[in-house]
């Protein structure tokens, strides 16, 4: 049973990870990040459950606030390069090159 | 019946909570009224400029201070369930982190982050919520003789 | 449903109290906060830093900031020398608090005492970078602060959670310092670019971390190291799917191949000073974080770990000397550069001996001066503008200022590896230890690619004092542009860098003798 759980986040792990890649709209990828993220919370808790070890869901508070911060970054670098250029995608930020 | 005492004054609270906010709100709100905002209807009809499509960065900026706060409440609400088994440790650790997070609070309101000024509703404002433009004038424009027109001049005058 | 809420309020009375008095008392961890001093002030230093820039009047001196910063990181270095001999003597030790999530001993101090270098010397830079550029503004100091509290972190944590939050406090301070420069695309398209490649790192970092946990039922680190010695490893999956994960994304953080993509591109957009911060603070802490993983949690597992170091070292070499060579934008040639050198330092991990890990501080030590040097000097000779971009804008530099061309030819020597300088010293230690295991592998491909970055290096200086005709037959051109203006703050922090890398090369005998000194030391929490 505890199995399927970490089934479940290896899961939603390569979800997250394939979405990052393919996609390429920033607020999408950051999406995915936070997949990723969300699905190493659902492997922890399911550890934690397994070893009956409460450390494994408090660590779940400290993803959770790093995830948000994170999103708060983005958010600005993204509003931040927005203004400049309105729809932009992960594919026109070419500038450098080498 | 002793042990319903505490939801009736939960609900007495709650009551008292929402008159005060309404008369507080009666009370202390500038009190300008017009035609428009007296309307019963604030949407739809009255609106013939097309919505601006992408939303202001001020948006951003707000949900981005709403994670501050998301962040605080993730520790906060955690240390509230056992905060008397942490003792005072518990209580002073809190603190330090709560300080923290008031520190970035106060910085993000000193460089403006609260100001809401109109600064972009100005702009727009002469055309879509003047007083002269209530529903029932605009309900009475909206006939049979021919709307595209009328948009039309609105947005030559505009 | 409201039945349901009714029914759990107990009947005795309404004087009972809903949530029943617990007398139960947790063990609550005693913190020893005066060995934590060096975290302390930077940490405070942050925070009472962004109170003050709020609430203080915005028309205060512009070198204040910078002013603060230095004496921070200056306290910072002052308060680590009595903590040395605290840690060091027998009586006290090595001390472990929090629980054991945090373990001080001359390891953490020595890198600790790095980073806070790398602040002082890119503060004394960023001041006249930053005003030039018009960025000027406390923001980008206190983000320093943050970063460099960050990295300590790093560097004494002996809890992989710990270590998580210090390595995200540096990683979002950075991304957020790459993209600072609000005028140049390039800055705000390294930054999202860092953001989301740091990001994607981070995940994977923290799924390696959890399947760990999985593994061995613990995230600290003296439990985990106790946990493998109880137990001869045969084929756990988990332990090894962790690992392999966890690799992946240190060698991220340490920008090693084949995980460097981000290296050039976020070097080369981000503001200059920040690139040095990032080659020498970030580095040094990303390296920090994994000694205390793999050489010492994982130290008995070290043959499961150290084929993954050897690829990524000989990688790391091969790509960071070879494509440098081909670079034509000095900033992305010194990014290359910082991949090689990468390669290097993980050669003094993958001996996974004590003696690597000292060999692998002495380099970090002397790369710390040798990248926040030559960043530094990009950054004075692009002017304001950032025209220092293609390697044949460097031509008549040496002419136009010999002073500075010196300074570079010879931090530049020194990242290649020419005697007397600290990048020799360096480059002998990590080789010793490789042969020391008996790698000679490594050792030869370490010497080969050594030769090779040679040529890159020569290539930057021959641009620099050779005038006559262009690589492209054009007409020869002197050093065009506005004039280099080079405040003295500026000076100063060339001044440190330079004789840092002549002393570390001449008189090494100190310097590797707190490194020797500085080793990993996990003990159990005492509650001291």
């Amino acid at each position: 049973m505890q199995n399927s759980y970490l089934m479940l986040g290896a899961a939603l792990f390569a979800i997250g990870s394939f979405g990052l890649l393919i996609r390429r709209n920033p607020l999408v990828m950051f999406m995915c990040i936070e997949l990723m993220l969300n699905a190493v919370n659902i492997t922890f808790v399911a550890f934690s459950k397994q070893l009956d070890d409460v450390a494994g869901q408090a660590v779940v508070f400290f993803v959770l606030v790093i995830a948000a911060a994170e999103v708060v970054v983005g958010l600005g670098i993204i509003v931040a390069i927005m203004r400049r250029r309105p729809n932009v995608n992960a594919d026109d930020l070419s500038l450098m090159k080498g | 019946m002793g042990q319903y005492l505490p939801i009736l004054a939960l609900g007495i609270l709650a009551t008292l909570f929402a008159l005060i906010s309404l008369i507080a709100s009666r009370l202390l709100n500038p009190g300008r009224p017009n035609d428009a905002k007296n309307a019963p209807y604030e949407c739809g009809i009255v609106d013939q400029v097309a919505p601006p499509e992408r939303f202001p960065v001020r948006f951003y900026l707000v949900a981005m201070i709403f994670i501050v706060f998301d962040i605080e409440i993730i520790f906060l609400y955690p240390f509230t369930a056992v905060y008397r088994e942490l003792g005072s440790f518990g209580l002073v650790s809190v603190i330090e982190f709560a300080v923290a997070v008031f520190a970035s609070f106060l910085y993000v309101v000193a460089n403006g982050a609260l100001d809401w000024g109109p600064l972009k509703q100005v702009r727009r404002s002469g055309m879509m919520v003047t007083p002269s433009r209530t529903s029932t004038s605009t309900i009475r424009r909206v006939g049979q003789e021919g709307r595209e027109v009328h948009v039309g001049d609105e947005g030559v005058a505009a | 449903m409201i039945l349901q809420v009714l029914a759990q309020i107990p009947t005795d009375g309404v004087t009972a109290p809903l949530v029943e008095e617990s007398t139960s008392r947790l063990v609550t961890p005693r913190i020893p906060w005066s060995y934590l001093t060096p975290q302390l002030i930077l940490f405070l230093g942050a925070v009472i830093g962004v109170a003050l820039v709020a609430l203080l009047p915005k028309r205060l001196p512009k070198y204040l900031s910078a002013l603060a910063t230095v004496v921070l990181a200056a306290g910072t270095l002052v308060s680590i020398v009595p903590l040395w001999g605290r840690v060091g003597n027998a009586r006290e030790g090595a001390i472990s608090a929090w629980s054991g999530a945090i373990g001080v001993d001359r390891f953490g101090l020595f890198v600790t005492a790095l980073i806070c270098l790398a602040v002082l010397v890119t503060a004394l830079f960023a001041d006249s970078y930053l005003r030039r550029e018009g960025l000027d503004g406390p923001e980008f100091y206190l983000l320093l602060m943050t970063a460099a509290f960050g990295a300590s972190i790093m560097a004494i944590s002996n809890d992989l959670i710990v270590l998580f939050v210090g390595v995200e406090i540096l990683s979002i301070s950075s991304y957020v310092l790459t993209a600072m420069h609000a005028r140049r695309v390039t800055s705000q398209e390294a930054g999202l670019k860092y953001l989301v490649l740091g990001g994607f790192a981070s995940a994977v970092l923290l799924y390696g971390l959890a399947l760990i946990y999985g593994a061995t039922g613990s995230t600290n680190l003296l439990q985990i190291q106790v946990f493998l010695s109880e137990r001869v490893l045969t084929s756990d999956g988990l332990l090894l799917g962790g690992l392999g994960l966890m690799m992946a994304g240190f060698g991220f953080k340490v920008g090693a191949a084949p995980f460097h993509m981000w290296t050039p591109d976020v070097y080369q957009g981000a503001p200059t000073p920040v690139s040095g911060f990032m080659a020498s603070a970030v580095k040094t802490a990303a390296f920090a974080g994994m000694i205390r993983v793999f050489v010492v949690g994982f130290g008995s597992a070290a043959e499961l770990w150290r084929p993954i170091v050897f690829v990524m070292a000989v990688l790391s070499l091969l790509v960071g000397s070879i494509v440098s060579v081909v670079q034509s934008n000095v900033k992305r040639m010194l990014a290359y550069s910082s991949i090689a050198h990468a390669g290097f330092i993980l050669l003094g991990v993958h001996s996974a001996t004590e003696r690597g890990t000292s060999a692998a501080l002495f380099y970090l030590a002397s790369y710390t001066a040798m990248a926040l040097g030559s960043f530094g000097i990009v950054a004075l000779a692009a002017r304001r503008g950032e025209h220092l971009q293609k390697l044949s804008d460097l031509r008549g530099f040496a002419t136009a200022h010999p002073g500075l061309a010196l300074a570079f030819a010879l931090l530049l020597f020194a990242q290649s590896g020419v005697p007397l300088t600290g990048g020799f010293i360096a480059k002998l230690g990590v080789i010793g230890a490789a042969v020391d295991q008996g790698d000679w592998a490594l050792a030869v491909v370490a010497m080969i690619t050594a030769v090779i970055s040679t040529f890159m290096y020569l290539r930057i200086i021959v641009s620099m004092f050779f005038v006559g005709g262009g690589d492209h037959g054009e007409e020869p051109a002197g050093f065009e542009g506005p004039p280099v203006n080079v405040s003295w703050t500026s000076m100063v922090g060339l001044g440190i860098v330079v004789v840092a890398t002549l002393f570390l090369g001449i008189l090494p005998g100190t310097v590797k003798h707190w490194s020797n000194q500085a080793v990993v030391e996990m003990v159990r929490d005492s509650g001291r």
